[in-house]
């Protein structure tokens, strides 16, 4: 409807104050101060928000650092599961073996004294004179200086570090990789039988004849033949068989000691002194001609 | 029509106006906080976890914490001094715990401000919107992000009460030079914890905020003033406090911190403990991982490196003519000779101080590690060990000091020339390396061969490549400071060589070792040869080119070397006491040699060395008197520096020489006779 102006006063006061106007009027004061005063556009905004909120992106500047932050936690623990790990694993080692074989390219493994003391008596006498001297290991552990031992590969042998509380070294021992792979075969008790290992194949006898052998040997050179005779009496099962090697190194001869636990059998392999190994050998070759090449099975000599 | 109702006409289209533009306002609005909800970041809950990102820590070897990146140290509002919390609110936001997120008042003031006065733009955000710009957006002024941070803002007024907002807020607040948050911001500043800022203290952080580079109180101090002014002002208009207050606390004294390291490390050692860090377990595990790192460094020994380092440069260019004062009252662009100082623990390898120029503001380059200068004669130790192993020599032989040519194969012949073009005749070894004798070197050079001295100095620890040219005896080849200091050393320990090292365990935040450095000997030289260089280049320190450290009142047993390359753009000294093994380098970064202003060449003896002897004088300090240790085999005599003949009686100046077992000194049977090339017996070698 056209606008028109109102012809007298009465009109003027009636258009002024119509319900409709002052209505709307306060409805707009209205909105305006309590807003102004109870701040409800704000509130509704925020509330829906808050609503809203765990289904919105984490994104802007404090959710990356955050990202990042659990990153950098990852990576971490990652470091430190694996250093833990090797560590668990080293400590958890009962031969020399299984302690080498935790040690990676790059990431060496830490160890009490103690516990290296206890892994270095598993090993035969001659292989861990070879090591270390057992007089020097004395003196270092009775003055109480060796705390810690740090085992790190060294190309394909290993470097074994004797610290003290500051991490200094005490003494540093040298494993080439020809002894540790020999140390190996030793604590290994291998699954299967002598002639599957070539290096004995032409000499194996029945376990009765060599321990009857190794019995006429003087008293005090029995050890130069088995060191550790009490390590072969803590295997489970019995000794069927042994063979001794065609190959001497670094002046020892190894033996197999072919065990019988079961329905299994396993080969045990120990060093012996070459001279001691060659005399028992010339007695048993005296004794009874040429050793039987030919054994197909214990029962041939039980 | 009248006038009156023409206005009410025009009043009638403009109301009906308005009404259509605001519904089209409002609608517009709607849509767009339906657009801007969309990729709304998701607000924190609880808001504290904004601060849970740990700091990695970097300590000095002597448990001190040198440095800090990142995370946040974040404190409860009790434990904020009260006054740095009503400075805030009076500066940045006064009416904060009236609103709901936005100050409409001020907001409608910016708006028209901005709009309306071209050229000016009015900030009204309120602590909660700074709080959600902090944490979420970009600092680029875009309508839009000022729309999301205004809701993201709203959001958190309603999820959060006003002390936790503002708690939040205080310990994000970025106040400069690498402190975020009240409890850095009050250590770094003040050295104290955030509740006991005074109300001077408390205005001068509550300024920083605004603009952190503009008012930092270590460079703009004058500024840092008037804006802490503005901050009382504040308080008071707020009524927080009375202008007396305000007025006493304006004039009370900052007691500023010396700054630490943080963010920018600030130091060449920390620069490369950070590259190593980083190069490690990469950027993000060193920034947000939280690391606890060990490292060797003493920060006695550095700060002392620092001092005796800019202490020597000054007097070198003072020596030079060049006047600091004038360079810096004029700020006339001179290019200034530049320094490196080396320290590392003998023993270990461990680097006990490391300092790479005069001044890490000026020049970030670390001249101790990345620069390879030339060492000149600083290398002959290298040479006389390899001579003395490979030739039946001892150091109470005798060669003659005179011009030599060595030919070359393939190449013109090589003759090197004495410092000073003087040549003084027959002398002993130990005699020509305490005086630095080029034309003997040369000649022990040319009979053991360029490679054998490389050899040499590789198994001492220099890794830097090496010509096998003759000349690499006089140094002619560039190796860093840390690579001298650490080589040294191996001469220090008998020939036991330890790699150097800055970094001696690695934690994450729990406290469980990712690596710690294990310190390892490795001999690498004959104990028995080693000492006679030792005591050798204890010749050199005593009474030889680098005397100047004993009349410096260095009075420690101590070994070393000068070096000064041809055109005396290099002046090394380096030099050793049983545990500590140190190297100084001056000289300019490029193109220009070190000349005094009578035109004479500036020496390693000059230059170098007595900021060796200011360094160590400090570093050992209260150290006992601790002799080399002397192999069994070794006994000492007394010779003639001239013919090497068992010193006696009528003998000039003997000099006490270290020999080995089956190493003898002839009796002199011409006790009469005028000294010439027939009369000397011991072994002989002439050019």
């Amino acid at each position: 409807m056209e606008w028109y102006e109102p012809r007298d006063f009465k009109e003027w006061a009636k258009r002024l104050f119509a319900i409709r106007h002052l209505v709307l009027i306060l409805f707009i004061l209205g909105v305006f101060i309590s807003e102004l005063r109870f701040d409800w556009f704000e509130q509704t905004v925020g509330s829906y928000l808050v609503t809203t909120n765990s289904k919105r992106p984490e994104s802007g500047a404090i959710w990356e650092i955050g990202h990042r932050t659990i990153m950098a936690r990852q990576t971490l623990d990652q470091i430190v599961t694996d250093r833990q790990f090797l560590q668990r694993e080293a400590r958890g080692a009962t031969t020399f073996t299984q302690m080498a074989l935790n040690i990676l390219p790059n990431k060496g493994i830490m160890v009490s004294s103690e516990r290296f003391k206890k892994i270095y008596l598993t090993l035969p006498q001659t292989i861990a004179h070879k090591i270390a001297s057992p007089f020097e290991m004395l003196r270092l552990f009775s003055d109480g200086s060796w705390v810690r031992t740090y085992l790190e590969k060294a190309g394909d042998g290993l470097k074994i570090y004797l610290l003290n509380a500051n991490n200094r070294v005490l003494k540093e021992l040298e494993i080439p990789s020809d002894l540790i792979q020999y140390i190996k075969r030793i604590d290994m008790a291998l699954t299967g039988k002598l002639e599957e290992l070539p290096s004995f194949e032409n000499r194996i006898y029945s376990a009765e004849r060599f321990f009857a052998a190794l019995s006429s040997l003087p008293q005090e050179d029995l050890r130069s033949v088995v060191s550790q005779p009490e390590m072969l009496l803590s295997m489970p099962g019995h000794i069927v068989r042994v063979g001794i090697s065609d190959e001497a190194v670094s002046g020892f001869i190894e033996l197999g000691f072919e065990i019988e636990d079961g329905t299994q059998r396993k080969v045990i392999l120990l060093q012996g002194r070459e001279w001691a190994v060659w005399a028992l050998r010339s007695y048993l070759e005296e004794k009874e001609g040429e050793p039987n090449t030919n054994l197909k099975s214990q029962n041939d000599w039980m | 029509m009248t006038h009156v109702a023409i206005i009410i006409r025009m009043l009638r289209i403009l109301f009906y106006a308005a009404l259509a533009l605001s519904s089209f306002a409002a609608l517009a609005g709607i849509g767009m906080f339906f657009v801007a909800v969309k990729d709304l970041p998701r607000v924190p809950e609880p808001l504290s976890r904004i601060i849970e990102t740990p700091p990695t820590e970097i300590y000095a070897a002597t448990g001190e914490k040198i440095m800090v990146i990142g995370g946040r140290e974040s404190v409860p509002l009790s434990r904020v001094s009260q006054y740095f919390i009503q400075a805030v609110i009076a500066t940045e936001d006064h009416r904060f715990w009236e609103h709901h997120g936005i100050d409409k008042l001020r907001t409608l003031k910016a708006l028209w401000i901005t709009f309306f006065k071209p050229g000016k733009v009015q900030g009204a955000s309120t602590i909660t919107q700074q709080l959600s710009k902090n944490l979420f957006f970009s600092f680029k002024r875009r309508y839009m992000r000022k729309f999301r941070e205004l809701l993201v803002a709203l959001q958190i007024e309603s999820q959060y009460s006003k002390r936790e907002i503002l708690e939040a807020y205080i310990n994000q607040i970025p106040f400069g030079v690498g402190a975020h948050g009240i409890e850095q911001g009050a250590r770094t500043f003040f050295g104290k914890p955030a509740s006991e800022l005074t109300l001077a203290e408390s205005a001068l952080l509550a300024g920083l905020p605004k603009s952190p580079t503009r008012y930092n109180p270590y460079i703009h101090y004058d500024r840092a003033k008037k804006r802490q002014r503005v901050v009382l002002l504040r308080m008071v208009a707020v009524g927080y406090i009375t202008q007396a207050m305000a007025d006493r606390a304006s004039y009370a004294k900052l007691n500023l911190q010396r700054l630490p390291a943080r963010a920018r490390t600030g130091s060449y050692f920390l620069d490369i403990v950070v590259k190593s860090l980083e190069e490690r377990y990469g950027p993000n595990v060193v920034h947000h991982g939280g690391l606890k790192v060990t490292t060797t460094i003493d920060p006695q020994l550095e700060s002392q490196a620092i001092k005796s380092l800019q202490k020597g440069l000054i007097e070198l260019e003072k020596m030079m003519g060049i006047h600091t004062k004038t360079i810096e009252s004029s700020g006339e662009k001179v290019v200034r000779p530049q320094g490196a100082l080396v320290a590392v623990e003998t023993n270990s390898g461990a680097i006990k101080a490391l300092v790479g120029g005069r001044d890490y503001s000026e020049t970030e380059y670390n001249r101790a590690v990345e620069s390879k200068r030339l060492p000149g004669s600083g290398f002959k130790p290298f040479l006389y060990y390899t001579a003395l192993e490979k030739l039946d020599i001892n150091p109470a032989t005798v060669f003659i000091d005179q011009p030599v040519t060595i030919p070359v194969i393939g190449a013109k012949n090589w003759s090197p020339r004495n410092f000073g073009l003087k040549y003084e005749g027959p002398m002993i070894l130990k005699r020509a390396l305490m005086n630095s004798v080029n034309s003997i070197a040369a000649q022990l050079v040319e009979r053991t061969g360029p490679e054998e001295v490389i050899r040499t100095a590789h198994r001492c620890g220099i890794k830097s490549h090496l010509e096998p040219v003759y000349s690499v005896a006089l140094g002619t080849s560039g190796v860093s400071p840390l690579e001298m200091a650490s080589s040294f050393g191996t001469f220090a320990t008998g020939g036991v060589r330890h790699e150097p090292f800055f970094i001696s365990r690695v934690e994450d935040a729990l406290g469980r070792v990712l690596e710690e450095h294990i310190v390892s000997g490795k001999r690498s030289l004959d104990a028995s040869l080693v000492y006679q260089v030792v005591d050798m280049m204890r010749g050199v320190v005593d009474e030889g080119t680098g005397s100047i450290v004993r009349r410096l009142g260095f009075d420690l047993p101590a070994a070393g070397k000068t070096g000064t390359t041809d055109g005396y753009y290099d002046a090394w000294f380096t030099g050793f006491t049983p545990t500590l093994s140190a190297s100084v380098w001056v000289g300019y970064d490029k193109g220009e040699g070190l000349w005094d202003t009578q035109g004479n060449g500036i020496t390693g003896g000059r230059g170098a060395a007595p900021i060796w002897a200011d360094f160590m004088i400090k570093a050992t300090e209260g150290e006992p008197h601790r002799e080399f240790a002397i192999p069994s085999d070794i006994r000492f005599e007394n010779v003639d520096p001239i013919t090497g003949y068992k010193a006696n009686d009528s003998t000039l100046n003997p000099v006490r020489i270290a020999l080995r077992e089956g190493q003898k000194v002839y009796e002199n049977i011409f006790q009469d006779e005028t000294l010439n090339d027939s009369t000397i017996l011991s072994p002989l070698w002439g050019p």
